[in-house]
Formats: C-alpha cells, sequence, structure tokens
C-alpha cells in the first residue's frame, strides 16, 4: 500500500523535522500541519525553538531530519514564493537610512516586479493591504518616525501584498502597544475569516492571539506538544 | 582663471563627477546592509590588483577587476562560511594593501604612481581613462536600475526577500560586482583608500534630508557630484590634493546635512 502523498490543499506540513546548530540539538522530531484557513500559535518561552521551527517551515533552514512542505512541495524545490508571506521580528526589520512604509510594503512585490512602472493589479493589492492594516495616514511616512504598532503594520502589510495563501508571523506584537495590538488582532481576523488565509503565529505572549487561535502548539525544550481550541492562555506555559 | 578652459580640468571633472554620482548609488545598498566598509576592503584589494598588474605588465584596471571581482566572490564566500562580516573584510582590507605594495615595490612602480592609485589623481586622466570610468558607471547605473526593486528588497531585509521569492545570493554576486566596478572607476580619480567615502558620505547625507529609499538615492548622487565639483575647483584654486579635497566636501556636506534635520528637529518640537 502507497502512503499518502503530499497534500497540496496543506499550506505547510513538516514532518519528523530535527534541526541542531553545530553540536547543539534544538529541535526533535518535530511534526506539523498547517491546513488552509486555519490559524495555528506556536508558543513557548525564549529560545525554546519555535522560530527555528518557522525559520525551517519558511526554507530558511534546513532540517538534519525530515521533511518540511510547502502547498505539497518540498521546501527546496518551492518557488511559489507569491503564496507565502513572512512577517520577521521588527527589529530584524530596522533600516538605516529613511524609508517611507509605501516603499516597505512595495518591496514584498519584489520578486515579481521587473519594471518600475506596476500593474493596475498590483496598485489595487497595494490599496487594499494599506487600508486593511489602517495605514492610509502614513504611507508617506518615515517607517522610523511611526510608532512600534505602525512599523509592525507595514511589516504585516508588506507580506500581504502579494495576496498569499500561507502568512507567518514571528512575535508580531513585541513593542506593541495595546491599541495597535487591537488593529492587528482585527486585520488577522479578516485574514483568516473571510480570505481564508492559514497562519503561523509564532510568539511567547499568549494574549496576542487568545480568541483568535483554533490551535496551539507548544515548543520547550526542543520538543513540540500541541493543544486544541481555545484558549491558548491555558495550553503555554508561563 | 577659468578651470574648465584646460583640457584635463575638463578630463577631471567628468570622470570625477561621473564616479561620485553612481558611488552613493552602490553605497546605498551597503550602508543599509550593514556593510559600509566593504568599499575600504575592495579598495585595498584593487591596489593588490595594480601591484600585481605592474609586476606582470598587464593593464591595471582589468588587474584591478579582476582581484576585486574574485575578492568579493570570496568575501561572499566567507560570510556563508560563518566567519563575521567586518572580520572577513579585515582579513581582506590587510591582505589587500599588503600585497598591493609588495608587488609595487617588485615591479619597481614610483612612489608617484602608488600615491596617485591611492588618493586619486584626476588631473593626469587620459580620453580614453575617461571612456572607461564612463563605461563603468553606465554599466553601474544599468544594473542599479534593473536590479532596484529587488536590491532595496534585500537591503530592507534579506530573509523577508528570499521568502517573498527573491534570489538573494545572486543578488549578492551582483551587487559585490558593483562596488568592484565603482572602486575600480573610482580608483585613479579619488583614489583606492578615498572611493569608499563616496560610497557612503553621500548617502549619510542625504539619509539626514530625504524621507524615502528612492530620495535618498536621488540625493545623495546629486551631493556626490556636488562635491566632485566643489571638490576640484578647491583643489584647482588653492592647489589642494583632489581627492583627498572631494572627499572633505562631503564630509563639510554631510555635517551640513546633519545640523540642518537637528534644527528642523528642534523647531518641530
Amino acid at each position: 500500500m502507497t502512503p499518502p502523498g503530499p497534500d497540496r490543499s496543506c499550506p505547510l506540513e513538516l514532518d519528523g523535522v530535527s534541526f541542531a546548530y553545530g553540536r547543539s540539538m534544538v529541535l526533535w522530531d518535530v511534526s506539523l500541519r498547517v491546513r488552509q484557513g486555519e490559524f495555528v500559535a506556536v508558543v513557548g518561552p525564549n529560545g525554546s525553538g519555535k522560530t527555528t521551527l518557522m525559520k525551517l517551515g519558511l526554507g530558511l533552514l534546513q532540517p538534519g531530519a525530515g521533511q518540511v512542505r510547502l502547498f505539497g512541495q518540498e521546501v527546496r524545490s518551492f518557488r511559489s514564493w507569491s503564496q507565502v508571506g513572512y512577517v520577521p521580528q521588527r527589529a530584524q526589520a530596522t533600516s538605516a537610512l529613511p524609508v517611507s512604509v509605501e516603499e516597505v510594503v512595495v518591496s514584498g512585490l519584489a520578486a515579481r516586479t521587473r519594471r518600475f512602472r506596476r500593474l493596475a493589479e498590483e496598485v489595487e493589492r497595494i490599496d487594499h493591504v494599506v487600508e486593511l492594516l489602517a495605514l492610509e495616514g502614513s504611507r508617506r511616512s518615515r517607517m522610523a518616525e511611526l510608532s512600534g504598532g505602525q512599523q509592525q503594520r507595514a511589516l504585516i502589510a508588506r507580506a500581504l501584498v502579494t495576496a498569499p495563501q500561507l502568512l507567518v508571523l514571528d512575535e508580531p506584537t513585541t513593542g506593541v502597544d495595546a491599541e495597535a495590538r487591537s488593529v492587528l488582532r482585527e486585520s488577522l481576523r479578516h485574514l483568516v475569516e473571510v480570505e481564508k488565509m492559514a497562519v503561523v503565529y509564532v510568539s511567547h505572549d499568549p494574549e496576542g492571539f487568545s480568541g483568535l487561535a483554533q490551535r496551539v502548539v507548544e515548543v520547550e525544550g526542543g520538543r513540540m506538544r500541541e493543544g486544541h481550541g481555545q484558549p491558548a492562555v491555558q495550553v503555554a506555559k508561563g | 582663471m577659468n578651470p574648465f578652459e584646460f583640457e584635463f580640468m575638463q578630463r577631471a571633472f567628468v570622470a570625477c563627477a561621473l564616479i561620485a554620482a553612481v558611488a552613493p548609488l552602490v553605497g546605498s545598498f551597503i550602508v543599509q546592509r550593514g556593510q559600509s566598509l566593504v568599499g575600504d576592503g575592495m579598495g585595498h584589494v584593487a591596489f593588490a590588483g595594480v601591484g600585481l598588474a605592474f609586476l606582470v605588465g598587464a593593464d591595471p584596471v582589468l588587474g584591478a577587476l579582476a582581484l576585486t571581482v574574485v575578492a568579493g566572490l570570496l568575501l561572499v564566500r566567507m560570510g556563508r562560511g560563518g566567519l563575521a562580516g567586518d572580520l572577513a573584510i579585515a582579513l581582506i582590507f590587510y591582505g589587500g594593501i599588503a600585497a598591493g605594495y609588495l608587488f609595487a615595490s617588485r615591479a619597481d612602480a614610483a612612489q608617484t604612481q602608488v600615491v596617485g592609485l591611492l588618493f586619486g589623481s584626476p588631473l593626469n586622466l587620459t580620453w580614453p581613462e575617461v571612456w572607461v570610468i564612463a563605461g563603468l558607471a553606465a554599466a553601474v547605473v544599468v544594473l542599479t536600475v534593473a536590479l532596484y526593486p529587488r536590491l532595496v528588497a534585500m537591503a530592507f531585509d534579506e530573509e523577508a526577500a528570499r521568502v517573498a521569492g527573491v534570489p538573494t545570493d545572486r543578488l549578492v554576486l551582483a551587487l559585490t560586482l558593483m562596488v568592484a566596478m565603482v572602486v575600480v572607476g573610482g580608483m585613479s580619480s579619488i583614489g583606492l583608500l578615498l572611493i569608499s567615502a563616496m560610497m557612503v558620505v553621500p548617502v549619510a547625507a542625504a539619509a539626514q534630508l530625504a524621507s524615502s529609499y528612492r530620495a535618498t538615492l536621488a540625493l545623495a548622487s546629486a551631493i556626490g557630484v556636488a562635491s566632485a565639483v566643489i571638490g576640484l575647483l578647491g583643489a584647482h584654486y588653492g592647489d589642494y590634493a583632489p581627492g583627498s579635497a572631494i572627499v572633505l566636501v562631503a564630509i563639510a556636506g554631510y555635517a551640513l546635512a546633519a545640523a540642518w534635520r537637528s534644527i528642523a528637529r528642534r523647531a518641530a518640537a
């Protein structure tokens, strides 16, 4: 009997993945499937391996063992990157030079933009994500002059500008005030409920995804433990 | 006396303005990637390339270009191999200057030739040399325009760009090649030890005033050209070393821009 083939409707799949930095093991035999339209929170204390797990899922790191698939395709041969949106930690996106919100958002289209003139559909998508993330008023503002929450929303807009089917966020609420968290939550709710996007939300702070996550997985000491349903707070350890 | 009446000054103005216009285009990407000293390292390697060319009787421009491209590839490989970025630059930096002087001394190159390469001698350029500089500058502009969206995405955040499907490995090589072209284009005009300043200082000045990345690039390029023209005029009337004068004008431009920004901030507060 042949084993079940790759599931193309499954945006992200990690199967028996292990990873080490040099001789230091970070993840052991971890498996995770994220389905279309599903909001999965990955929680765990700092240094638990959750960011490593996410980077493996995005092909930024190569596993020592196991398989990683995006939309049913081995991540090494995956080419349809416009289906994937990635929001790194905000500190990673600090700019040495002035950069406007619009430039950050548009840079998400870099892989397919070969010309200076944008297509009508690209302009429409840029307008849509700017509106969705409530950034209309700060479109031409310098990123450095914005609050942490506005900067975070600009990074999410960049990730969404290709209309991806999978969105991966790494600690999106770090340094973000309560009002900005509220805007962020509503935007994420819209993405999952209306646009049927799969969302992987990596955080050590359960409050950020409480009421949104359909599934919570906990990474601690390099191993994974899965909880189902909500609230996330019950699953995450302190 | 009008300096533009002299053909050697015309050549100097054309060469310095061209290279000062394109150096910040490349510089903006290396500054944004936190590699402001990479041009300096490449300048030292170019010196080794010129020294080697003196030794074997080859064309100095080709020698410099060949060795800077090789060093650039090595730099990328060393970085991927886990060597910290600044350590890799330092190794290439020291190796380049040591090898360059060793080769030049073995080749019995005149001290004036060596000093001219290190600190620039735009007044001695010939028209064929100016055309080579123009060709290198044009190639840098073409590459910048063609790769602009991808270079910007990579400069903002390399990992996010990779996930967005930008071929960052190939782009790093292209950027390295662009740095090499600026260094080689600038070696006989502004000087190998000073050309990297023209990649960084105008960008730093423009960053004080601009509100977007694209505006920073345009303004930095304009500051570069203005520095070249004012520096050469100063060198002509004051009998200063041209390469040094150009870089010092650019630094003065940075100081003015920083002061302006500080005043504007206080006024807005």
